[in-house]
């Protein structure tokens, strides 16, 4: 475990320490080594269960693909972010990277823990790094009110967590991951029971964020820069999926009815927000509502509580992970041309950036899942254990991934296809950055297509 | 194992190979020669035909048929996903036609795109539209078959939008796209209904599992997915659209390889199908409403790929009624004998189009006759092998389909929609011949005709030979599963003849009436039903994704997300907060008045506590 976290932590005052010259270069083939090691945890010699057991944090099959996705995304941060900083004076380059890193170590610190108020602690103190990357290095004002919206409605979530917390410790006198299944099943009846159930789940809700809580989610999404987006799409949302499947343990009598309403609601979410991106105009927001959209679908097959709902779900964060990350990308490397996010300004771009539009075209597909990436698998998963749930919920899945088509290939077509309009007098080129840094977002995708057992979780 | 099937196991893995060969070396990073297109991958098409020919022969001397299983995929708990390979009569006798109608194509298309500066481009694209249309074919379980499914699926989002500045090519693509999408509903339904009933997508597993549940649910998801990609009525008008890409494209996607996917997954879970009366009578009758609807639509159309891709439409309807019939390999018999004169009937529209410098309105040719004799001979030989002229291809098929309907004791109704398109079969191919190849030119006199160019020629004049003589090739060797009705009277036996000779008739006579001076007030309303296909299009596309977009905005956006959700959220916490803080703020404002009134009570308070 500390042989990824020191050198994360290490990597701090590398960052402060290396020359200007080497500052990107540096730090990104650090982070890209620390990502590589990561990936021994993936190779785990236990069976089932815990390993790379320490006092406080372990890795199980389950926050396995998670850790390495994070470790992952730290390197694509930092090439993502290279030339939007660059004007900026060079301690405020360093700042920043601090900051993507600081993430970093919260984020392994939080799917590692063993122990659930660690994780709650780790889960919060990630909203600090975040916020500061929105309100700080966001380009509008509206990044302000964006930040507010992502403190507070996270903030109102997890509270109330804190305290279930606190009343589950009470009880069982133990918070460790390690033996709190084992503990003898609780006797919860009274409506005060209820509410403990609500406020254990209603944290990662909001996170997810389940429709209804997801205001703050394209605020964020539009005004954040490009590592911030990339880290909030493929990481943050994905902690709530993570906190929400450890809980469950524990809620397990509760759950049976109370989650019905909600897997509902995420279902109908799942279209609506597919419908609002039918018909989006700014880029961003869409491929923001897109992420409401398919962590919507997660959240139903978590709450459905099988076994296929748990890989699925899990298949689903991780491949949702890379595709929106890259999407966002994608997005970026428009706006960084283009300055704006509107979608009508930059289309026809396959005169003008043709090897991009191969990424778009792969990226977009892995939004509309197609088989046999992952994304496929971790839907097809959910459809078919909610569809075991009821067969009612057929028409809200197959629905969605109808509109998910219909909003995945709009937005290739919008950016890609078509005349070139007659502003876009001229463009930069394409970097290698950009097309390596879009190469390290599809390629495990594609490869985690032949072995998907890596990112089951339990069911492996 | 036994010699048979490793040969047969090994030429079917060289074909993969073969074909996946040109997609690899395609990513190399240098550039590829100006030639690649014609040395690499259609020289690959060509070597995998010769090849599939070793497994075809092996299986019509000795029956054998094989499944290769060779990795395990995925594993839950008892649910296993593998990666096999089935090579039983189906795939092993449409193997070796995809590949042959496709190595045409590809010949063609060299001559057809030969301006093209991504020709390269876009015979990869038809290249892996092929493997994707085989990975269909031979798939033994059902997310194999699925990645078949939806690979032709985006491939031919690629190639219809090939023109991508063309707004219409990229709307025709989106269109295919949907409408396909909504099949897929239907088949993730059945696959979710299969995993969690049956737990095995393998198809032996699920054909032996399934023999106690009642499969109309998952029956009508696979009838659903076969009406989005087989282009039934309902999901139909994505097919003529997908017009708009080049007609290479068309020849392949839409008549020949993609299109009969959908009937192909019903011909696959034919043991399925056959005992469930009510998918049964389904099939029959949107088969029959297809045939009939499309090739109504046909009788009017002017432009020429438009009246071939409604006349494909028309035969899938038709391919439709045979499974329905639970005649299954007849419904492959016409799958394979289609092929041929269909891809035909494409390339020789795509060569007089190209001729007459992109002209593709049938009213503005004629006479070509004269000036491209080959390519009209052979649109001539096309049209009679699709009206099912006795020995031709199309006959053995379409009149075994229709004796069997007429001898079934099935549906009376279906069975005269079937007979009422098989005679417009008749009039819409003669309406193109009379346009296009007799009669006087209605063209622009400097039009660049020229048929003789080897790669025009050699590929239509295989699938002429093809058109000719596959039904009799294919109908001789392979044995009917199912036992045809061998003796009916004289009017069921010819009825499909007759049929079509009275719908030629009427349509010549129709046709010299034109020369006549003879001036009835027309009646519109049919040909406008006709000509605008239905009023279909107008409706649904319109209707359905108005209201779908007026939900995302008026309501999803602005009513809830902009509206109600910050109005019950962040606003009303800031809402319910502001009075409070108002109060204690104004309180608070150095006013004399509030002090000493605020002093005078606490002192009064003060003095009554300590009074009493």
């Amino acid at each position: 475990m500390l042989k990824i976290l020191l050198p994360t932590i290490m990597l701090v005052p590398t960052i402060w320490a290396v020359p200007a010259k080497y500052l990107w270069s540096t730090t990104l083939s650090y982070s890209l080594i620390i990502s590589l090691i990561s990936l021994t945890w993936l190779k785990s010699s236990a069976e089932s269960g815990w390993s790379f057991l320490s006092p406080y944090m372990a890795t199980d099959p389950l926050s396995t693909p998670l850790l390495a996705l994070t470790c992952w995304l730290l390197p694509l941060m930092i090439l993502a972010s290279q030339n939007h900083t660059a004007p900026e004076p060079i301690s405020r380059q360093r700042t920043y990277i601090t900051l993507l890193t600081s993430l970093q170590i919260f984020l392994i610190m939080a799917f590692s823990a063993t122990e659930v108020i660690m994780f709650y602690i780790m889960f919060e103190a990630t909203l600090i790094p975040t916020l500061v990357i929105i309100t700080r290095w966001g380009n509008q004002t509206e990044r302000l009110n964006a930040g507010t919206y992502f403190l507070f409605y996270t903030l109102a979530g997890s509270l109330p967590l804190l305290v279930a917390l606190l009343l589950l410790q009470n009880n069982t006198g133990t918070l460790s991951l390690l033996t709190l299944q084992y503990t003898p099943s609780m006797q919860l009846s009274s409506f005060a029971d209820k509410l403990w159930w609500a406020g254990c789940l209603l944290a990662f809700l909001v996170k997810m964020p389940l429709y209804g809580a997801h205001l703050w989610l394209p605020k964020a999404h539009v005004e954040a820069p490009i590592a911030g987006s990339m880290v909030l799409a493929a990481v943050l949302l994905k902690l709530g999926g993570y906190g929400m499947m450890r809980m469950m343990i524990m809620l397990e009598p509760l759950t049976k009815e109370l989650s019905y309403p909600f897997i509902i609601f995420a279902l109908w979410g799942v279209i609506m927000t597919g419908s609002i991106c039918l018909r989006q105009t700014d880029l961003k927001s869409l491929i923001a509502y897109s992420s409401v959209s398919h962590m919507g679908l997660v959240a139903a097959g978590i709450l459905i509580q099988t076994s296929w709902g748990f890989t699925g779900a899990l298949i689903l964060m991780i491949a949702h992970g890379l595709t929106s990350s890259a999407l966002f990308c994608l997005a970026n490397t428009n706006y960084e041309r283009t300055h704006s996010r509107t979608m009508i300004l930059a289309r026809g771009l396959q005169m003008v950036l043709p090897l991009m539009t191969a990424w778009w075209f792969i990226a977009s597909l892995a939004n509309l899942a197609l088989p046999p990436l992952p994304n496929l698998m971790g839907e097809l998963m959910i459809i078919t254990s909610l569809f075991h749930w009821s067969w009612w919920t057929i028409a809200l899945t197959g629905g969605g991934t109808l509109i998910t088509a219909g909003y995945s290939l709009y937005m290739f077509l919008m950016t890609q296809r078509g005349p070139l309009p007659a502003h876009i007098i001229s463009l930069d080129p394409t970097h290698s950055r950009e097309h390596l840094l879009m190469a390290l977002h599809l390629l495990p995708l594609i490869l985690l297509i032949s072995k998907p057992e890596l990112i089951w979780g339990w069911t492996a | 194992m036994h010699l048979t099937s490793i040969m047969m196991a090994t030429s079917l893995i060289i074909i993969f190979l073969l074909l996946a060969f040109p997609v690899l070396t395609s990513f190399s990073p240098h550039p590829l020669p100006s030639n690649w297109a014609l040395t690499q991958v259609k020289t690959a098409v060509k070597w995998a035909f010769f090849i599939s020919i070793l497994p075809l022969c092996l299986f019509l001397n000795e029956g054998a048929e094989t499944i290769i299983t060779s990795w395990t995929w995925m594993n839950t708990h008892t649910f296993d996903v593998n990666i096999s390979l089935k090579f039983d009569i189906y795939s092993i006798i449409f193997t070796p036609v995809a590949l042959y109608v496709t190595w045409s194509i590809l010949e063609f298309a060299s001559w057809y795109m030969h301006a093209d500066p991504n020709m390269n481009r876009f015979f990869k694209y038809l290249l892996i539209f092929l493997i994707a249309m085989i990975t269909l074919v031979t798939a033994n379980n059902m997310f194999q078959l699925f990645i078949g499914w939806e690979g032709v699926g985006i491939m031919s989002f690629l190639l219809i939008g090939w023109w991508y500045g063309r707004a219409d090519a990229n709307t025709a693509a989106l269109q295919a796209v949907i409408y396909n999408r909504v099949g897929d509903i239907g088949l993730i339904f059945a696959m979710a209904w299969i995993a969690t009933s049956l737990n095995s997508w393998e198809m032996q597993q699920m054909f032996t599992l399934s023999k106690d549940f009642d499969l109309t649910y998952p029956l009508v998801g696979l009838i659903l997915a076969a009406t989005g990609k087989s282009a039934q009525f309902g999901l139909h008008p994505w097919l003529p659209s997908a017009m708009e890409g080049p007609t290479p494209v068309s020849a392949l996607l839409h008549s020949s390889t993609m299109v009969v996917a959908g009937i192909f997954l019903l011909i696959r879970m034919s043991p399925m199908l056959e005992n469930n009366h009510t998918a049964l009578t389904i099939c029959l009758c949107l088969g029959a409403l297809t045939t009939l609807f499309t090739a109504t639509c046909a009788l009017t159309q002017n432009d020429i790929k438009k009246i071939v891709a409604f006349s494909t439409s028309s035969q899938l309807g038709l391919m439709m009624v045979t499974i329905g019939l639970n005649q299954p390999q007849l419904a492959f018999l016409h799958i394979c004998t289609h092929a041929f004169f269909k891809a035909m009937l494409f390339l020789c529209s795509g060569s007089i189009i190209h001729s007459l410098n992109d002209e593709q309105d049938i009213r503005k040719m004629g006479g070509m006759h004269h000036l491209t004799p080959f390519t009209s001979s052979c649109l001539t030989i096309g049209s009679l092998a699709l009206t099912g002229t006795p020995f031709l291809a199309g006959f053995f098929s379409k009149d075994a389909i229709i004796e069997a309907l007429n001898t079934s004791y099935l549906n009376a109704w279906a069975l005269f929609l079937t007979l009422l398109a098989t005679s417009f079969a008749a009039v819409y191919s003669l309406r193109v011949i009379f346009f296009v190849s007799m009669g006087h030119p209605r063209f622009n006199p400097l039009s660049p005709i020229n048929e003789n160019n080897p790669t025009v020629i050699n590929p239509i004049k295989r699938l002429a030979w093809g058109s000719i003589i596959a039904g009799l090739l294919i109908t001789s060797n392979i044995t009917p599963l199912k036992t045809p009705v061998m003796s009916m009277p004289l009017l069921l036996k010819t009825a499909a003849l007759a049929v079509t000779i009275i719908g030629l008739l009427t349509a010549l006579e129709l046709a010299s009436l034109t020369n006549k001076q003879y001036k009835p007030t027309p009646k519109l309303s049919p040909h406008h039903f006709s000509n605008m296909l239905g009023f279909f299009p107008m409706v649904v596309h319109r209707l359905a994704p108005k209201l779908n977009l007026v939900l995302g905005q008026t309501i999803a956006s602005q009513t809830v997300d902009q509206t109600w959700l910050e109005k019950v959220g962040p606003k009303a916490t800031a809402t319910l907060n502001l009075p409070l803080i108002t109060t204690t703020n104004n309180i608070q404002q150095g006013m004399i008045k509030t002090y000493l009134s605020l002093f005078f009570f606490t002192f009064s308070l003060a003095l009554l506590l300590l009074l009493y």
